[in-house]
């Protein structure tokens, strides 16, 4: 594999949102299993029985053309016309009925994955190195997840359909002719043979190229980000050429891929196409009186003839069918396992879905916060991050935290708001203890300014409000002004803002979540993580006036390597680090 | 106007591409469903042919066997060998096609007002764009393809029908089209809004899953964890319920087409019989038609999904169109005629495109070649405006802009997914080898360098990824060098660096600078110290323009951050 290859393979995972790792057979089969049960047995039946319909219907078909060639009158006809029109009025509705009973399970199971899957999602704590990044995990719960419901809506009735109608068929054929049903039950086996022979394997890498496909839209969005760098070195002709040339490579390997890949179901095509031709040439013969065998001494009438002929195209039908929906299986079952993969739990998050036990009344006033012999480490193998650390806060304290590089503080805050469970070691607030039971409690007294704040698309005012119980607009309203955002926020009134604060500056986003925390007046401790971090001076300045005027009264721990911000607590403390890591370049 | 405007856009990008790739993949198509008809209505003639020819011993040896038996295995064969072309073909010219939009597609984005464009849009809009491309190639292979093989399958079984009689022809014609058209057609319109409440549905589903991980922090602590996974749940269900109303659109045309068929069939059953007892037409024929009439109706069931996608296609079609009809020219700035003049601007004025306010107001300006300019003051008060302005990337409303070749250094570093040497070859095309080793050298990569066992050739994943964020800035200077332009238009270059290698950075750019007029705009102290004259701008402004060694030039250092 030339280096090309091996980098638009790896790009091509995360791009198409293809699962990357093949490393669960067991949770695979499982799945499969799953998929298995997704449809129910009327749902399949309905399909089964609408299939297996057209057996009358070509017996009627072929009595009718039987009995113009024997002359009966027009008015014969009625009665198999009839029986056309009813029965293929019921095979179409039984399908139809079949195929919508099939989706709607197969969807309501797509729904249940999903809501498996963030649920997992929300107990990973976001500080798990192995969480996948927001764009994995959205392209897996939305565009990835969306293969499972052509997967399992049509595998299972398409493999019922091909396990039962062909044989039903074949049966029927034997009954009046067995040369003709040899002719069917010889061409069947020989597909799968063939398409094993020529290309099984080839589809599958169709498949795989067909990714990379996707890929090329991963190299237009990678190419259009950076645009400005692109035209500022007069290059836009040269990466124009470059995105047209190697698609247009893509698309010569993709094509040898294909030549040979579509070979598989012409294989298919072709033994469907000849096993149709032999019946009808063989029945011709046998009609003229040139093959006198093949029907059990005896000789095929018209009808007869006409019948076998007419069953003869729906043998093969549901083996194509089921080779059309293999597509839809592989794509299913990546979609199966990367979201088996998103709800694998890593390091977890305190009390992520407890609720409240009651609304505390009230201003909470200051508290006390102790940690006691904390330990912690971002890996099982990894080098401590804190080991047997010990830290003693009284209420009203003003704290900055101050590290050496940026790991363990950081890492600290985000402990003592259950951001990540520690691997050992008591946190109390209050004099209570952070656990799964009392976090979703302890967490209405705590306001937290994280170091990059994510801002929500929607207006300033419902991204200060959060939809929170008890921050109506008078709270909202309150908090811009006590971080100096009312202009702004009248300037912008319902405008949206929106996905990652475009529109917003460093600074105002981050006023924004001082608003956010201050909306709840009645939180009794501040934790701040780098507030004033890639601000100018005078921003910065502004923001930390704000970030005490909000405290006043409360608890606040700061992160920060910022010795101005450092030099208006009451305490400073330098954490040692059990190991310090090194340089960051 | 503008929805056939772009249609015409789109279609005229397939057509240019290959159009005769595009016929011939049409052409063969037909020729798969003229094959699969004919092959069962020859069958079904020669059947009840041989079955009347085989009751008497002397009209079955006067029965010419060997014709039709030939052309059945002739149909066998040609059926499935312009099948496989015809496979081939329309995924040939899809993928041409593809190919094709994405340079086009480039192309139109690179201009210089749709690149700030691009630049300022939210990510969801840019994935946007990658979802719509993929819809577009539905066009063709699910609407087009389908259409013209149906109705071209429509016509030539009217015409074989027509033969026997006139009327049957005609109605068979009319009624395949009149169904086979206008079911897909009415479950087109029918299914057009829940195609787009789908698209949508599905955005909101993945916008608000990337908020749930992204603002995991902030929700849990604001105890909104619950109710952000309720929304999503809740974005779900209407994305569920857009799904049921196509998937019930789309299994309608199926039940529609399957009863219209029977409906066909037993029509032609009774017409037959009658022409038969009219003595007109024996059973061979009436076979024939029947099992013409029974696969004609086949090809129309293939245009299921494409009428259920059509809204969602056409939805693609009205994105990207403007991109593809649009030719804006970029602004070129003019080079400044006075000697000694690296860079004039007189009375400039310019705004981003959509913003109410503007970014540079009145700014008039003369660098000479080889000084150093700090360009300082809050964020928001014009600094990267002004280095856009000079660097050709935002067009002035008002005034005057005259520069030498400037290289912009951009605030975020853009690297691509590229090999080593295809990002540095990006900044000369000329480089060889040697040259960029010591381009990386220059920028303190050497180290790194040498622990990269493909070398040149090691990949960069997406935007770079892979590189640590010095690394990566180092990666942008070494282009930089590579660049050798008069003019370096540096912004914020070591913001986010820790200080000993912003402090390395900054030595090396002043190092390899002699001689180039540099731009740099800055909050920090060390990236100002070096500077001939700094300015400070507020509200789109120069408000002061300070020479080094005066005491406005120190006091204004001062006010910088000073890590």
């Amino acid at each position: 594999m030339t280096s090309v290859d091996a980098a638009l393979e790896e790009r091509s995972a995360p791009a198409a949102g293809r699962a990357v790792s093949r490393a669960h057979p067991a949770g695979r089969q499982g799945d499969a299993a799953q998929a298995e049960k997704g449809v129910s047995r009327a749902a399949v039946l309905l399909q089964v029985t609408a299939s297996l319909l057209w057996l009358p219907q070509a017996a009627l078909l072929a009595m009718a053309v039987g009995g113009i060639a024997a002359g009966e009158g027009a008015s014969a006809a009625w009665l198999p016309a009839l029986g056309i029109l009813v029965l293929g009025v019921a095979r179409s509705v039984a399908d139809g009925a079949g195929s919508r009973l099939a989706f709607r399970q197969a969807r309501s199971q797509l729904s249940a994955l999903r809501v498996q899957a963030v649920a997992a999602l929300c107990e990973t704590s976001p500080l798990d190195t192995t969480r996948p990044s927001s764009g994995l995990a959205a392209s897996t719960l939305a565009e990835q997840a969306e293969a499972i419901v052509p997967y399992v809506a049509r595998f299972r009735p398409a493999r019922q359909k091909a396990a039962i109608v062909p044989l039903a068929i074949l049966a029927c054929v034997f009954v009046y002719s067995w040369v003709a049903g040899l002719v069917l039950l010889l061409a069947a086996p020989l597909i799968p043979i063939f398409m094993a022979l020529v290309g099984w394997r080839a589809k599958q890498a169709s498949e795989e190229q067909l990714a990379e496909m996707g890929s090329m839209n991963a190299f237009l969005m990678d190419r259009l980000r950076g645009l400005t760098t692109i035209r500022s070195f007069d290059a836009v002709d040269r990466t124009a050429n470059r995105l047209r040339a190697s698609a247009e490579d893509l698309r010569r390997r993709t094509m040898a891929v294909l030549r040979i890949a579509f070979l598989s179901s012409a294989v298919l095509e072709l033994f469907a196409a000849l096993g149709v031709a032999m019946v009808a040439v063989y029945v011709g013969f046998h009609l003229l009186g040139e093959l006198k065998f093949g029907a059990w001494g005896g000789k095929l009438t018209l009808a007869e003839g006409l019948f076998i002929l007419l069953l003869a195209p729906s043998f093969f039908e549901p083996l194509r069918d089921l080779s059309a929906v293999w597509h839809d299986r592989a794509s299913g079952q990546a979609a199966f396992e990367a979201l088996e993969k998103l709800a694998q739990s890593g390091r977890h998050l305190v009390g992520a879905s407890a609720t409240p036990t009651s609304l505390r009344e009230g201003q909470s006033g200051a508290l006390s916060l102790s940690v006691e012999d904390l330990r912690f480490s971002h890996t099982a193998e990894g080098a401590p991050v804190f080991s047997g650390f010990d830290l003693h806060i009284q209420p009203g304290e003003r704290v900055a935290l101050m590290a050496p590089s940026g790991e363990g503080k950081s890492t600290l805050l985000a402990l003592i708001a259950g951001l990540v469970a520690p691997d050992g070691g008591t946190i109390r607030i209050d004099g209570r203890t952070l656990d799964d039971a009392g976090a979703a409690d302890l967490r209405r007294a705590i306001a937290w300014i994280g170091q990059d704040p994510h801002i929500f698309p929607g207006t300033i005012s419902s991204n200060v409000g959060l939809g929170r119980e008890g921050v109506g607009p008078k709270q909202v309203s309150h908090a811009l002004e006590a971080v100096s955002l009312s202009r702004l926020a009248a300037a912008r009134g319902p405008a949206m803002i929106g996905e990652g604060g475009f529109g917003l500056s460093g600074g105002e986003a981050l006023r924004l979540a001082l608003a956010r925390a201050s909306a709840t007046p009645e939180t009794g401790l501040v934790l701040a993580d780098e507030p004033t971090a890639h601000l100018d001076r005078e921003t910065a300045q502004e923001i930390a006036g704000s970030l005490l005027r909000i405290s006043a009264g409360k608890t606040l721990v700061v992160a920060t390597h910022d010795p101005v911000l450092a030099s208006r607590m009451d305490r400073v403390i330098t954490l040692q680090t059990p190991q310090t890591a090194g340089g960051a370049l | 106007m503008i929805r056939s405007r772009n249609l015409r856009a789109v279609a005229a990008l397939f057509w240019a591409g290959n159009r005769n790739k595009l016929l011939a993949g049409a052409l063969l198509s037909l020729a798969t469903v003229l094959c699969g008809i004919a092959l069962l209505g020859l069958s079904g003639w020669f059947i009840a042919a041989t079955a009347i020819a085989g009751l008497s011993v002397a009209t079955a040896l006067a029965f010419d066997v060997f014709a039709p038996s030939a052309g059945i295995r002739f149909l066998a064969l040609a059926r499935t060998a312009s099948r496989y072309g015809e496979r081939i073909v329309t995924h040939d010219a899809t993928l041409e096609v593809l190919a094709e939009l994405r340079e086009r597609l480039f192309r139109g984005w690179a201009v210089a007002g749709a690149a700030r464009a691009m630049m300022a849009r939210p990510a969801r809009l840019l994935f946007r764009l990658t979802i719509d491309i993929d819809a577009l190639d539905s066009l063709y292979l699910r609407v087009m393809v389908p259409l013209f093989s149906a109705a071209g399958a429509a016509l030539v079984a009217g015409l074989a029908l027509g033969f026997i009689d006139v009327r049957l022809g005609l109605g068979v014609a009319l009624f395949l089209l009149a169904v086979g058209l206008g079911v897909p057609a009415f479950a087109a319109r029918h299914a057009e809004r829940p195609a787009r409440r789908r698209a949508h549905a599905l955005e909101v589903l993945r916008a608000r899953s990337i908020d749930l991980v992204r603002g995991q922090g902030e929700l849990v602590m604001a105890g909104r964890l619950d109710a952000q996974s309720m929304s999503i749940a809740e974005a779900d269900a209407r994305l569920a319920d857009a799904d049921d109303g196509m998937n019930r659109t789309e299994t309608g045309v199926s039940v529609a087409l399957g009863v219209a068929g029977a409906v066909l069939l037993a029509a032609v059953l009774l017409v037959v019989a009658t022409l038969a007892e009219a003595g007109q037409i024996g059973a061979p024929v009436a076979a024939l038609a029947l099992l013409v009439a029974l696969t004609a109706t086949e090809p129309f069931a293939a245009l299921r999904r494409g009428a259920v996608e059509l809204g969602r296609t056409l939805m693609a079609v009205r994105r990207v169109g403007p991109r593809l009809n649009g030719e804006e020219s970029a602004p070129a700035n003019k080079i400044p005629q006075d000697a000694g003049i690296a860079i004039r601007l007189e009375g400039v004025t310019a705004r981003h495109p959509g913003a109410a306010e503007v970014a540079l107001a009145d700014v008039s300006l003369r660098i000479e070649r080889g000084e150093r300019i700090a360009l300082v003051g809050q964020s928001g008060a014009g600094k990267s405006s002004l280095l856009s302005v000079i660097a050709g990337e935002l067009a002035a409303d008002q005034g005057d802009v005259a520069s030498l070749p400037a290289t912009l250094f951009t605030q975020r570093t853009e690297l691509f997914h590229d090999t080593l040497r295809g990002n540095l070859a990006l900044a000369n095309p000329a480089a060889d080898d040697d040259a960029m080793l010591a381009v990386l050298g220059a920028a303190g990569l050497s180290r790194h360098f040498a622990t990269l066992p493909a070398g040149l050739d090691t990949w960069l994943g997406e935007g770079g990824a892979g590189f640590s964020s010095g690394q990566a800035r180092r990666l942008a200077m070494a282009r930089l060098v590579l660049r050798d332009a008069p003019v370096w238009l540096l912004d914020e270059p070591t913001e986010g660096l820790d200080r000993e290698t912003a402090n390395d950075v900054i030595a090396r750019v002043a190092n390899y600078a002699s001689g180039k007029t540099l731009m740099v705009s800055t909050h920090i102290r060390r990236e100002a110290e070096g500077a001939d004259r700094i300015l400070h701008m507020n509200n789109g402004r120069i408000v002061a323009d300070v020479r080094r060694g005066t005491a406005d030039y120190e006091s204004l250092l001062d006010g910088l951050r000073p890590d």
